[in-house]
């Protein structure tokens, strides 16, 4: 439960907007954050947090890329393919991902470390082809470098050639 | 926010005419006015502009780009074009993107024929599509037990979401996902729970969302449709219902149509089979000698009911028959039972299921204000700034009245004050208290002791309007004496309030300019439902909102013709009018209008009628569509009463509970089976019309009453019912003209001024006295009986589109009793008290308050042993829908208890 453990966190957000329903996304984010996913329980507490009801929260739920419905791996790559990445070859790298991990859009490698997807605009159009692993940003990637950056996280679980986003 | 009275008017030009339309308009409307019909999916005019569909563009003078004509107010001057080349091509192109992903399936969609796709398709598309894209494929989904959804077909119009939020404020809908493949949904694979109210079917503009009660049966153009007034409770909605050859396919309301614009709720929208169910009697029936029932032909019934009356009143005299009659009948049934009863039988003891609260309220108001009406009309809800809630639960009890309480707080920014037995929480099943500016949850159902607040708060914060204070002051001091003596704190033992949310409230509704009040259920059925409802006239006087225009208070019937039962004189207190029984000069008009003498014996209450009948003084009982064994607890002892008659005869369309006691079962029509009238809560008289043929060899109530008289050697007969209405029109004020009336019944200055000047002083002081609270047992839970969205009495629980919604009781209780007790969701407990024992499966409802558990009426049948009998002694009104248990988790029970899954009394 929410409540019982982010009660200060969740005044704070509250305390940000003139409207209280504003803070759906901020407290739709700490729900991800703290399960790795959005669950039934959360979408529930939220609503009644907000004075919403659930189907309003899971609409917003189901909009966004970043806002999962179940649990993901502990590195989730969001590769964008919209047109700027598209035309610099975001389908190689979805490709060599899919290569790399064995697994498809959408889907969680065995060990539950990486889940893979393809979302909009990341708006790092002038380094495609990128990705995004959790809140981190790879640009410019290639076959090879994107190798290392799976072995460094697999090994790690950080990686230094991650170089933003940079307004977090 | 009221209407401005005096509007701007604009000029518009649309496709070259010219035309005058109010300051505010959107261009589609205006357009519409001068017969200039824009295409559209998304604009509907319940609903706030969205403009997402981009149907609707038209090119405006001035403005580069077209605009959507839905979302786009008209300006001084403006010139419109709507059927030019340009405009047309880009509606097109939409249709296009629509059509790309749209399933060619019309042959199989229940909207072919009226489908607003289909006919937009005709008009301006080209067969052929330049989109070469494989289209989504959605499977179809099943949206709780009877609605159905085909998401390939949506245009994403978002009409059904946003009616379930602006209109209903239910939000039960969502729309998943993004761009082509947003669907709608209930949530994350939840099974839908809503009010089951239909209105996303109704307002879809395609086949996405579909009723599933009537699948593949049909083309729109094969239907029949009748135009009648639903007949379940006491709001009067206008409904179309549609039939294909007997088969009754469909009732929806069109926009505009009746009291309730076009919306119902889920009894109107799927409850229209419950006079087809299949164990409607269809003969008459005679009990023979081994107890069981013969068919026998019409008149063979007749003349053996005939004979048996006449052979009773010669031997015991009038007064050993009686007579009751449910609300449910037409206006034209029940004033020839009064007459058959008054001037046939000869007596005055009759009665009807208004005496279950209804009367309350309506005696209250002739007392005080000399109406028997509401003084105010739906519209004067809309446009009140202030409206105060009591003892309601209005969205379950009366969800079209619910649905002008929603807008008029939502879209006109009226403050609303509820004084409510339930918690503000919101869920996807629409809750008003969740709309409210000050609530005050009300406990114990002690609404007197809240009433009495609210009175000493409009006393103490000088509430209490000047002219008023200075017309009538002594009514002002004694009140202001009478509320001194009640402390906060009693009041707050009693009721739970606290001084200040009653202060709160009482100041909002002081400070209203249109203030109307609605008087529910929890008010009206309970014991001091006279006096609750006449201190709630008193706060009306002491704030000057009696007689100020657009302020008033109206009682809810939960019976769709309760008023009409008042007004035909089937109330014991009541000759038709109503005028009081009691009165000579309006017992010898009565005279006079009949060309007979009244009978001059005592009337009686269904109270009195059961006691009398108890004790052999009543020999024969004519029950008409009501049912007392089924809505009267055990220890009312009905079943006695009716055992000890020497005749009973019921006019029955099913074999209740009561019928199957009689002697005599004759045939009814149910109301879609006949013609008549209807008298809604807010009094207005609206035509029900004969929508299927009778079932069975059944007949309209009124002609059996009218076939017995002749038999009975003393005549009253008529040629149709159009005829009874006719003398109806005649007799009784009010009953002019069919349809909504263009003005309330004004207050009656007289009996105001009458009441203030010393009337109000024959009761003040038990009005004002507040009883000591009820102990409450230890551990104990409050068992209360209420009203569910999904029925009306028992008569909905025969209809299988609502028994798919709620097909049983489940005991409701919040999250926290359920941790108290260690239950979950489907868990069995027991109830138990002094009276008797039920086992009864739970669900969790996060509005019901703390040591309170909720079971709807409907399905009371395992607990009604639980309950017992009060009268109200000044009404006579019974009054048992609450009790005392206590709730064990079946599986804590020690073993060796024995099996209690059945009932056990005692």
């Amino acid at each position: 439960m929410l409540r019982a453990k982010y009660q200060n966190v969740i005044d704070d957000l509250l305390s940000r907007y003139p409207v209280k329903q504003s803070a759906l996304l901020p407290l739709l984010n700490l729900a991800q954050k703290e399960e790795g996913y959005v669950s039934q329980a959360a979408m529930k507490e939220i609503a009644g947090i907000l004075d919403l009801t659930p189907p309003q929260v899971f609409e917003t739920v189901t909009f966004y890329t970043m806002l999962s419905l179940k649990p993901i791996g502990k590195f989730h790559v969001q590769v964008c393919r919209s047109l700027m990445c598209a035309l610099v070859g975001a389908d190689n790298l979805l490709g060599w991902l899919q290569k790399h991990l064995g697994i498809g859009v959408g889907q969680t490698t065995q060990d539950k470390m990486f889940t893979l997807s393809a979302v909009e605009c990341l708006g790092s159009c002038g380094t495609g082809p990128m990705f995004q692993i959790n809140d981190d940003y790879y640009e410019r990637l290639t076959e090879e470098k994107v190798g290392r950056i799976l072995e460094d996280l697999r090994q790690t679980g950080d990686c230094a050639m991650k170089s933003g986003p940079f307004l977090l | 926010m009221t209407m401005p009275q005096t509007q701007k008017t604009l000029t518009v030009t649309i496709d070259g005419i010219r035309t005058q339309v109010p300051d505010g308009t959107l261009v589609i409307e205006a357009a519409r006015r001068v017969g200039v019909m824009v295409p559209h999916f998304c604009y509907h005019p319940k609903l706030k502009p969205d403009a997402n569909c981009r149907m609707c563009l038209v090119e405006i003078e001035k403005i580069p780009k077209l605009q959507t004509s839905c979302s786009t107010r008209v300006a001084d001057g403006m010139v419109v074009r709507s059927s030019v080349p340009h405009v047309e091509a880009a509606r097109k192109s939409v249709l296009e993107l629509l059509l790309g992903n749209h399933p060619l399936d019309c042959p199989v969609c229940d909207q072919g024929g009226r489908c607003d796709l289909q006919d937009f398709s005709h008009e301006y598309t080209p067969t052929v599509s330049r989109f070469k894209e494989l289209k989504r494929v959605f499977p179809k989904q099943y949206l709780g037990s009877v609605i159905e959804t085909q998401m390939n077909r949506c245009v994403s119009c978002m009409r059904c979401v946003r009616y379930c939020d602006e209109v209903m404020d239910a939000k039960a809908l969502a729309a998943v996902g993004r761009g082509t493949l947003t669907q709608i949904t209930h949530w994350s694979g939840n099974e839908l729970e809503c009010d089951m109210c239909g209105g996303c079917i109704q307002i879809c503009p395609v086949g996405a969302i579909t009723s599933r009660l009537s699948m593949y049966d049909y083309r729109p153009w094969m239907l029949k449709r009748t135009e009648t007034i639903c007949s379940f409770c006491g709001d009067g909605c206008q409904i179309t219902v549609q039939r294909k050859d007997d088969q009754l396919i469909e009732v929806n309301s069109a926009l505009g149509a009746g009291r309730n614009n076009g919306d119902l709720c889920a009894r109107g929208y799927f409850g229209y089979h419950a006079g087809a169910h299949p164990d409607r009697v269809q003969h008459p029936l005679i009990r023979q000698p081994d107890g069981s029932f013969a068919a026998v032909t019409w008149e063979d019934a007749l003349e053996h009911v005939a004979r048996k009356l006449l052979t009773l009143k010669s031997a015991y005299g009038s007064d050993a028959i009686a007579g009751l009659m449910t609300a449910r009948c037409t206006n034209e049934d029940m004033y020839v039972f009064q007459k058959f009863m008054r001037l046939v039988v000869g007596t005055n003891q009759i009665d009807s299921s208004a005496r279950y609260g209804y009367v309350n309220g309506v005696r209250a108001l002739r007392r005080v204000q000399g109406t028997h009406r509401w003084t105010v009309r739906y519209e004067d809800v809309l446009q009140a700034d202030g409206i105060m809630l009591i003892g309601t639960n209005v969205h379950e009890t009366n969800p079209i009245t619910a649905l002008q309480v929603k807008q008029a707080v939502k879209r006109n920014g009226a403050t609303l004050m509820t004084l409510e037995s339930l918690l503000p929480v919101r869920s996807t099943v629409s809750n008003i208290t969740t709309l409210s500016r000050h609530h005050l949850t009300v406990r114990n159902g002690r609404f007197d002791a809240a009433i009495v607040g609210l009175l000493k708060a409009v006393c103490e914060l000088q509430l209490v309007n000047a002219e008023v204070a200075e017309r009538a002051p002594e009514f002002v001091q004694t009140i202001q004496a009478k509320v001194a003596g009640v402390s906060w704190q009693t009041i707050h033992e009693q009721s739970g309030l606290l001084q200040r949310d009653v202060e709160a409230a009482a100041r909002a509704y002081g400070q209203s300019r249109r203030a109307v009040t609605l008087v529910g259920q929890d008010v009206l059925r309970a014991v001091g439902g006279e006096a609750m409802v006449t201190n709630l006239l008193d706060v009306q006087i002491l704030t000057g909102h009696l007689q100020r225009e657009g302020s008033g208070l109206g009682c809810l019937a939960e019976e769709n013709n309760e008023q009409g039962a008042i007004e035909m004189g089937v109330t014991a207190e009541y000759l038709p009018g109503p005028s009081p029984l009691d009165e000579t000069g309006s017992t010898a008009a009565f005279a006079q209008a009949w060309g007979q003498a009244l009978p001059t014996g005592a009337s009686a209450t269904l109270m009195h009628v059961l006691r009398r009948a108890k004790a052999g003084d009543v020999k024969a009982l004519f029950i008409v569509g009501e049912n007392p064994v089924a809505s009267l607890p055990p220890d009312a002892a009905v079943t006695d009463a009716l055992d000890a008659l020497d005749f009973l005869v019921c006019q029955e369309l099913f074999l209740t509970e009561t019928a199957k006691r009689a002697h005599v079962v004759l045939p009814a029509c149910s109301a879609m089976e006949k013609d008549g009238t209807f008298t809604n809560t807010e009094g207005h008289v609206q035509p029900v019309r004969q929508a299927v043929e009778p079932v069975g060899e059944s007949r309209p109530d009124w002609e059996m009453f009218s076939a017995l008289s002749v038999l009975m050697e003393h005549p009253i007969e008529y040629g149709d019912v159009k005829d009874v209405f006719k003398e109806i029109r005649r007799i009784i004020p009010g009953y002019g003209l069919l349809g909504p009336a263009s003005t309330p019944q004004p207050v009656n200055a007289d009996v105001v001024a009458r009441y203030v000047d010393g009337g109000f002083k024959e009761d003040v002081d038990r009005r004002y006295t507040l009883n000591q609270p009820t102990p409450e047992s230890q551990g104990g839970m409050t068992l209360k009986l209420l009203q569910s969205v999904y029925h009306s009495g028992k008569y909905s629980t025969r209809a299988k589109g609502l028994m798919e919604v709620q097909g049983e009781g489940l005991l409701q209780i919040n999250a926290s009793e359920a941790t108290r007790l260690g239950v979950k969701e489907g868990d069995a407990v027991c109830l138990s008290n002094e009276h008797g024992r039920a086992t009864v499966s739970v669900t969790l409802n996060d509005r019901v308050p703390d040591a309170v558990a909720w079971f709807p009426e409907h399905f009371d049948e395992p607990v009604r042993p639980l309950f017992s009998l009060t009268v109200d002694p000044q009404t006579h009104v019974p009054v048992w829908k609450t009790t005392h248990v206590t709730i064990t988790n079946v599986n804590d029970r020690p073993a060796g208890e024995g099996e209690i899954h059945d009932v056990m009394s005692f």
